[in-house]
């Protein structure tokens, strides 16, 4: 099968009109539809997945290539040019697959975990404009079209992380995400300023054009890369921006598995591997970046270990997971870094779903010091949650495992030998966290309330399909598309995208397979102590906690990074605000402005008693100014 | 000195003098009569003048002739306004006349 | 020379007696007292214009300002009496400043006339008598001649309104 010129034209196009269209269809007739206000959403995002798997298609189809289409210009003002325009490649082609395949997804398993709900329209309406956003964001063939894209979810990301707004810490989340990602989109903004300046177009064909040639000198690139690894920092939670992501969780789980493990929080891992030709020719920035994700994932999973409510383990393993990536694409490993991102939207998107299904049979229970024993009682969701904790923590023959073993592989490679300590410890910690989580939630003996516990049941069909058949990505990805490492399908598939990464072919026997048995090791060795401390001697992490208080309660209150950002950050603004209302506005412009008031009243009250209301005053008036006059213009003709 | 810079020269002292009642005085019927004697001071300068250089014909004197029937019209109307005000308001003292006080 | 004959002392008397009796109109505490003041100056600029050769307006003088003008005035005082009890004060309190602007208006004027240096231009000429007069009015004149009947008959017609006096309203 082979799509044509033109009808590609359609399908890109239509990706992200459909979810356009839902979310406009079911704001404004949403209310009415009630139970049935996810049919249209529904129905649409499906078709768009549809088209994406068509678009994936037709990438297969004409390897190499790049698909254009440019549409009408949007803006034009003087020299500055932006045309509406999309691209497709290999590079898109993965976002798209995992975009909407898994937006899908999240959109069914909502019909049934958002069916109390009073805001169901409202939440697939939002979804829908997210994904429209999100598709934006992948297909743009500009940086300010994907800047469009990035803030639509950026957005979308507050509005459905407080969408219950009535809650005041969701509402508190909600602006929290938001303010802490424009920090980050004012980083893009400056390195989108700077990028046009230097080039004078904003389209990535223009741009990587003028940076291969050269035109751009070497100290603005790489501040370029670094301001646009800024805005990817603050949407793809990395230290130190990730503070909004774990709060996220207030929002609905659904909202938690689709942006903030499926699509949003790559859109920064994906602007940066589009921006591949620019950050190639300066290793400041790749250096930046590699450092930033490899501390970011150790500095996650430090704080994963110790938290009690299951979505924020999740949430901090995405922050970790993420920090893998940027390790990967400042460590040269682009094709490991998308791939692994690949693979990361299945099982991370599976794992979020899953606990969303635990949280359901719990009856809104998220504290897994009152879970336990929950692996008889609801079975599907125990065996896929399963499958995806062993593809994160990265066991054979899991998806987890193929990527995350090239990530590290190749920082070895490359002589990182503290990256690659920094990445080892990570997975060590990583299977510790995850299995912990594992244990807690699903063996043992139940520690919930006693009216919980007679209520736990499995979640309805609607929500436990889309878990099984992202399990199955989750476990088999890595086996179909990475094989054999270095050298797999994907490799292929995303070479035209990243052409100069050079890479050895792949040693099954030599220094590749030695570091894969390694970090498997490593990540056997993780669940082990979990298993030791958690079904044991699960006295234990009581007492390894007491003997490091200090250590413990760093973890246990994330780093106090929201305090660092209380005190540096929040009280000066908030004090300089608050100068800047009692001063500067209440007494100086307010002042000025009533100061100003009262001087006019202050002259009307003065001259208020030359109206006497007598004519022989205003008589004498008249007779002096003409006096006045006669004796000036006699002067004046006299001379 | 010449003869038509005395006759002037009283024609303005009339007029100061009828300038001073109009603005001193209280009661607003001796404010009238000081305005006649104002236009009359007027009157007194244009013939002299008309009578001392040649220029418009008669110029001078229609003018004066003018001003004197209009004066006879603004008296009469302004002693109407005066005597239907004094029924209102039972007072010729100017200084009651202050209802636009500002 | 023009206007004919100067006669310097018939001229100090017909000044003098003009400004005595405006200071009359003027300072006089009884209204009364200021109406006669003001017809007896009436006559005085009479006289005046008698003296600057100008007759026809010396006569015109006497028929409408003493005639006329000084009876409505007169009428205008009776009706309108002076309450008794009424806190008599005659001049305003701006009375003292008015005072020193008038002398410094008279003052300035006159210095400026007389700086000026305004004097007889042209012929011996005598002004205008009854037969230039009238063609004058009624040829050259005719337009403001109408219009000032109009004027007349607009006073009159107002002057009848304003004081007629209010009908009862039931």
């Amino acid at each position: 099968m082979g799509l044509s010129g033109e009808a590609m034209r359609w399908v890109v196009a239509l990706i992200p009109l459909l979810p356009l269209a839902g979310f406009i269809v079911t704001l404004l007739v949403g209310r009415r539809l009630k139970l049935q206000a996810h049919l249209i959403p529904v129905a649409l995002i499906t078709a768009s997945a549809a088209l994406c798997v068509a678009a994936f298609a037709w990438v297969l189809e004409h390897e190499g290539e790049v698909f254009l289409y440019r549409s009408f210009t949007w803006i034009t003002a003087g020299t500055f040019d932006v045309q509406w325009g999309f691209q497709v490649d290999g590079l898109t082609g993965v976002m798209l697959l995992v975009v909407g395949l898994i937006g899908m997804l999240v959109h069914y398993y909502s019909i049934g975990y958002m069916k109390e709900d009073p805001g169901y329209y409202r939440f697939f309406a939002y979804l829908n404009l997210f994904m429209f956003a999100m598709f934006i964001l992948v297909l743009a063939d500009n940086y300010l079209l994907m800047f469009l894209g990035w803030e639509g979810v950026g957005l979308c990301s507050y509005l459905l992380i407080a969408f219950w707004y009535p809650k005041k810490s969701a509402s508190q989340a909600g602006k929290k995400a938001f303010l802490v990602n424009r920090v980050g989109d004012f980083g893009f903004t400056l390195g989108m300023f700077l990028a046009f300046v230097t080039t004078g177009t904003l389209q990535f064909t223009g741009v990587f054009a003028a940076a291969d040639a050269g035109d751009i000198a070497a100290g603005t690139l790489t501040w370029i890369c670094l301001l646009l690894f800024v805005g990817a920092v603050g949407k793809s939670a990395q230290f130190p921006l990730h503070v909004w992501l774990p709060d996220a969780m207030e929002g609905p789980t659904p909202v938690s598995a689709l942006i903030h493990a499926a699509t949003m929080v790559n859109a920064g891992v994906y602007m940066v591997a589009r921006s591949y030709p620019l950050f190639v020719h300066t290793e400041t920035a790749l250096l930046v970046v590699m450092i930033v994700g490899a501390f970011t994932a150790i500095y996650a999973a430090c704080i994963a270990i110790t938290q009690n409510d299951i979505k924020r383990v999740i949430a901090y393993s995405t922050i970790s997971s993420l920090g893998f990536m940027f390790m990967a694409l400042g460590a040269g490993a682009w094709v490991a870094g998308i791939f692994y991102l690949f693979a990361h939207g299945f099982f991370k998107g599976l794992l979020f779903l899953c606990s969303g299904s635990v949280i359901h049979a719990m009856s809104g229970e998220q504290d897994m010091g009152k879970m336990g024993g929950l692996r008889k009682k609801i079975p599907a969701t125990f065996w896929t949650m399963l499958v995806g904790a062993l593809a994160m923590v990265g066991v054979i023959p899991f998806a987890g495992f193929w990527a995350k073993d090239e990530i590290i592989g190749a920082t070895f490679v490359r002589g990182d030998y503290v990256v690659w300590a920094v990445a080892m410890v990570t997975v060590l910690l990583t299977a510790i966290y995850m299995f912990r989580l594992m244990f807690l939630t699903f063996w043992g003996e139940s520690r919930a309330d006693v009216h919980v516990r007679a209520h736990i049941h499995e979640s309805p069909l609607v929500m436990t399909a889309p878990l099984v058949i992202l399990a199955i990505p989750a476990a088999l990805l890595g086996l179909v598309v990475g094989l054999p490492p270095e050298g797999g399908w994907i490799h292929d598939f995303l070479e035209p995208v990243f052409f100069d990464v050079e890479s050895e072919p792949f040693q099954w026997l030599g220094e590749g397979g030695l570091l894969m048995l390694l970090s498997l090791a490593v990540a056997l060795l993780g669940v082990y102590i979990a298993y030791v401390l958690y079904r044991r001697r699960t006295e234990l992490p009581g007492r390894l906690a007491a003997r490091l208080p200090f250590a413990y309660r760093a973890s246990f209150n994330k780093m106090y990074m929201d305090e660092v950002y209380e005190v540096g950050v929040i009280r000066s603004t908030v004090a300089l605000a608050t100068w800047l209302w009692a001063v500067v506005d209440v007494k100086v412009i307010d002042g000025a402005v009533n100061g100003l008031a009262r001087l006019w009243e202050l002259f009307g009250e003065r001259l208020r008693p030359l109206q006497t209301g007598r004519v022989q005053n205003y008589a004498f008036s008249i007779f002096a100014g003409m006096l006045v006059l006669v004796i000036v213009l006699a002067w004046v003709w006299g001379s | 000195m010449n003869p038509l810079e005395w006759w002037l020269v009283l024609a303005v002292l009339l007029f100061c003098i009828g300038a001073y009642g109009v603005l001193a005085r209280r009661n607003v019927i001796v404010v009238v009569m000081s305005l006649e004697i104002m236009l009359s001071a007027v009157n007194i300068a244009l013939v002299a003048i008309a009578s001392f250089r040649t220029g418009v014909p008669g110029g001078g004197t229609v003018f004066a002739l003018f001003i004197m029937a209009l004066a006879a019209a603004e008296v009469t109307v302004g002693m109407a306004i005066v005597i239907a005000n004094y029924r209102h308001r039972r007072t010729v003292q100017t200084d009651q006349y202050d209802e636009l006080k500002g | 020379m023009p206007g004919g004959d100067f006669h310097p002392w018939l001229f100090v008397i017909v000044a003098a007696w003009v400004l005595v009796c405006a200071l009359g109109v003027v300072a006089s505490k009884k209204v009364m007292y200021s109406a006669v003041s003001m017809v007896l100056c009436f006559l005085g600029v009479a006289f005046a214009y008698a003296l600057l050769h100008a007759e026809l307006i010396a006569i015109m003088q006497i028929l409408v300002y003493v005639g006329a003008i000084s009876i409505v005035i007169l009428f205008a005082i009776m009706l309108t009496e002076v309450q008794d009890g009424e806190y008599r004060q005659f001049f305003n309190r701006q009375a003292i400043a008015a005072a020193v602007l008038a002398a410094l208006a008279a003052a300035a004027i006159s210095v400026t006339i007389v700086a000026a240096d305004i004097g007889p231009i042209g012929e011996k000429t005598l002004n205008p008598g009854v037969r230039e007069l009238s063609s004058l009015l009624f040829d050259r004149y005719v337009l403001p001649f109408e219009l000032v009947s109009l004027v007349l008959l607009a006073a009159m017609i107002g002057a009848i309104v304003l004081a007629r006096k209010e009908e009862e309203r039931r």
